[in-house]
Formats: structure tokens, sequence, C-alpha cells
């Protein structure tokens, strides 16, 4: 037990430079695939089939497609068909780019739940297709996707340490891994790093929870 | 795109024989997700059963269980299991894997991989179970007690059959994350997929062409594309048949799966 605390106090400014470094990846992520996440949505729900198709196809390329391969690719592999990427751009760019994909079928599978009566009527009150979305469709499903929106960050949050095992990035994981091959602390490390991802996980879900009871709609 | 698509950069594949390289490389992690799903299911199963039990302490210490596992990255999980098993437990596995495994599978550090994969997945099919069980009305469990039924006729005969079709479709997705996961096991050291794409674009592989890197990913991400899409083909033709069968619209369980995909309202 003694060694537990010793290896935290004697460790701190590494295992934070961690924990936040994985802070950074998370939150760098989260936006990109917010973004991107919406913008297949909005392919997926056009009114053409052909942007259907082309969200479709990069939602099951993407959701198919193992997170360290994408890392690979976007690090190593443009790397040497001599695109200078840098490691974040390629971490938060493949983690982001990979679950957007997850993030585009909750929302369209929200937009779904949305009854289609409501956009009948709003169309037939003279709102015209984009502010019929705008209004009247992406507020509700909004509140509904709040809980899968809610596990998919979760998941986000664990997939960073792919990142941090496949490129240069000094997150979490590495730094108990670094401190695991200085010291042979073995469970005195990796006890620090899951306990730093367990903090994450657990902010996320209490903010998850909040968010629920205030907005989400029960049926 | 040009340099993408340039003839020269995809002439590894057809040359020697990489491409089959690659395939067996694919292959150990096929295999792997296999038997880690089989492993998963049996312990999920056994994890989701006690914590529907009534014995309050028991379903306190396995709800922990399956919180803790399943928050925790499972990379973190694979490296852990295989710096902190002892040596001893790896040559057991060793001496005690069936003869018809490749030689890749017989490694100790397989053993490790396995351990860790079962650990996390079972967590996360538990929960998956445990929802399929408890959408149930409660008047099936009630109507086959009053039958006279003994605990376990209860779960095999009523309870199971109708629960376990509800989360059908939520395991074929943990299937698919169990099979992209099983890259990860290349951290340890087992010579699957990722390890020979990497032995493949290494400097000077048997001083013949260095194979691009982009090039060999983008086939192995395809490989993975191909497998996982046929999985879920096959578990919506598998949903439809049951559809069709029994004339019931089934309502699966969903949201408690890796990665969610989709609401159902």
């Amino acid at each position: 037990m003694s060694s537990l605390v010793e290896l935290l106090t004697e460790n701190f400014g590494a295992l934070a430079s961690g924990f936040w470094v994985t802070c950074r990846l998370v939150a760098g992520s989260f936006i990109l695939a917010a973004i991107v996440g919406t913008l297949v949505a909005g392919l997926r729900i056009a009114p053409s089939k052909w942007l259907q198709r082309l969200g479709g196809i990069y939602v099951e390329t993407f959701r198919n497609v193992p997170l360290l391969v994408l890392l690979v690719i976007s690090y190593a592999g443009l790397r040497r068909s001599g695109v200078a990427i840098d490691t974040w751009t390629a971490g938060i760019g493949a983690l982001g780019l990979y679950t957007a994909a997850y993030f585009a079928e909750v929302l369209r599978s929200g937009v779904f739940a949305v009854s289609r009566g409501q956009i009948e009527a709003s169309l037939s009150l003279g709102f015209d297709y984009p502010q019929t979305l705008r209004r009247i469709v992406l507020p509700q499903a909004l509140r509904t996707v709040i809980s899968p929106v809610g596990s998919i960050t979760i998941a986000m949050i664990k997939n960073s340490a792919i990142v941090g095992a496949a490129l240069a990035v000094n997150d979490m994981l590495k730094e108990a891994r670094i401190l695991n091959s200085q010291t042979f602390e073995t469970e005195a490390a990796f006890f620090w790093a899951v306990v730093g991802y367990l903090l994450l996980t657990v902010a996320a879900t209490i903010a998850i929870r909040v968010l629920e009871q205030r907005y989400a709609i029960r049926r | 795109m040009g340099y993408l698509f340039d003839p020269d950069n995809w002439e590894w594949l057809t040359s020697g024989n990489n491409a089959r390289f690659v395939f067996e490389g694919f292959l150990v992690n096929v295999q792997i997700a296999l038997i880690a799903m089989v492993f998963s299911l049996i312990v999920g199963l056994v994890l989701a059963l006690s914590r529907l039990s009534r014995n309050r302490p028991l379903t306190t210490a396995v709800g922990i269980w399956i919180d803790v596992w399943r928050n925790v990255p499972l990379l973190l999980l694979i490296l852990y299991v295989y710096l902190a098993m002892p040596q001893s437990w790896k040559e057991i596995y060793e001496d005690a894997a069936p003869g018809f495994l490749t030689d890749v599978l017989r490694d100790g550090s397989v053993f490790a991989a396995l351990i860790a994969l079962v650990l996390y997945n079972s967590a996360v099919l538990a929960e998956i179970m445990r929802a399929g069980i408890q959408s149930l009305d409660r008047g099936q469990g009630e109507a086959a007690v009053a039958l006279g039924l003994t605990y376990w006729q209860r779960m095999r005969i009523v309870i199971l059959p109708q629960g376990l079709r509800r989360m059908l479709p939520a395991t074929v997705s943990q299937l698919i994350t169990l099979n992209k996961d099983t890259t990860l096991v290349s951290i340890i050291a087992i010579q699957e997929v990722m390890r020979h794409g990497r032995i493949l674009t290494g400097q000077n592989f048997f001083g013949g062409v260095q194979a691009p890197i982009l090039q060999v990913f983008l086939f192995i991400g395809l490989l993975f594309i191909v497998t996982n899409l046929g999985l879920s083909r096959l578990s919506r033709r598998l949903e439809i048949r049951e559809q069709k069968r029994t004339g019931t619209t089934v309502k699966p369980v969903t949201g408690l799966e890796d990665q969610v995909a989709t609401v159902r309202a």
C-alpha cells in the first residue's frame, strides 16, 4: 500500500502530465467528432439518394476499421507518402474521424425518432426543409441522443489510450508504462493509470446524468 | 492521389507471398476474436445471472466487478495482464493449449491477451444479457414460478430463449468491436496482422522491395471492413428470418454494447 502512495507522490508530475495529455486528446477528438459527425448525419438524412449513400459509405468505413489501423495510416502512412503530418494532428484526426462515424449514426437515429407527423406538420405550416430541421427536428433529436452520445464519449476516452500506444504522444497509459519500466512497480503504475481513466469516465457519466435529468425526453 | 493509386506502390501485393502473409496474420486475429467471444459469452452469462440473483452482497460485488472492467481501456488491461501474469501461468498455457491451434496461438502471451479480452468483453456482454433478461415482461418469470418450474428450468425454458434473442444484434456488434480490438494485442508482440504489416513495411524486408505503409494498412483495413460488414449482414439476416419464423418483431436491447450505433425509439 505504501508503495502505491509513494509512486504517486514521487512521480506526480509525470502522471499529471499524462492525464492532461489524455484530456486534451479527448477534448480535441470530441470537437472534431461532433462537427464531422453532424455533417455526416446531415448527409445521411439529406433528401438526395447520392448524398445519403456518401454518408453511408463514411459510416461503414470508419466504423468497421480498427482504430489502430487508422492511426498507422494517418501518421506513418501519410508521412511515408510525403505528407508532413504531426503526431497531434494524426492522433486527434484519427480518433475524431473514427468516433464521428458513431456520432453520425446516433444523431441520425435521433432524427428518425422524431415522428414524421411533426415534420409534415411543420412543412405544411410553411417552414422550408432546413428550417424544419433546425427548429423542429434537431432540438428534439439532440435531447434523445444525450445518453448514447455519453456512451460514445466514454468509449472515446478509453480509445484515447490507443493513440498513445501508436504514436509518440505521452498520454496516461504511456506515462504508466514509462514508470513501470523505470520502477518495475507494475501494479502501482497501472493502478494510477486506471484511476486516471476512471476519473474521466466517471466525470463523463455524471455529466451525462445531469444533462439527461435536465433535458432528456422520456418516452 | 497519384501516389495512392500508382501501380508501383501496389506491386507488393502480387509479388512473393506478401498477400498470403497478410492473410495469415489476419487469420490469427479472427481466431483470437472467436476464442475470446466464446469464453466471454460463457463468463458473461454467469456474471449476468449472478447480478440478477437475490443475494444482495453477490449482486453488489458483481456489479462493481462489471463496472470496473467495462470502464478501463482495453489496451491498458492487455498490457497489465501481460506484464503482471506470472511466467508459470504462461508455461501452463503453453503446455495445455490443444495441438490443433497454430504455433502463434499456443504462445504464452496469447493467454494474457485472451484473459484481458475475456475480462473486458464478458463485462460488456453481461450488461447486454442483463438488459435482455430484464426487458422481458415480469409476468413471464412469475408464470413460470406459478407453474412450479425450478430456477434452472425457468431460465432454460422460459427466460433465456426470449432474452437471448433480444440481445443477438447487440452481441454481434460487440463481436465486431472485439474483432477490431484484436489488433491491440500486437502491443504484446503477438504475431498478428499489424505485426505482419509492420514486417512488410519495415526496412530491408528480405533485402527486397519495401512495401509502402499507406497501401499495406489500407489493405489491412479493407480486410476488416469486409469481414465486419459480412458479420452485420449476417445478423440482419438472422433477425429477419427470426421475424418471419415467429411472426413477431423482437424488440432488441441496444445501447449497452461498447460503442452504440443507434437509438431505437
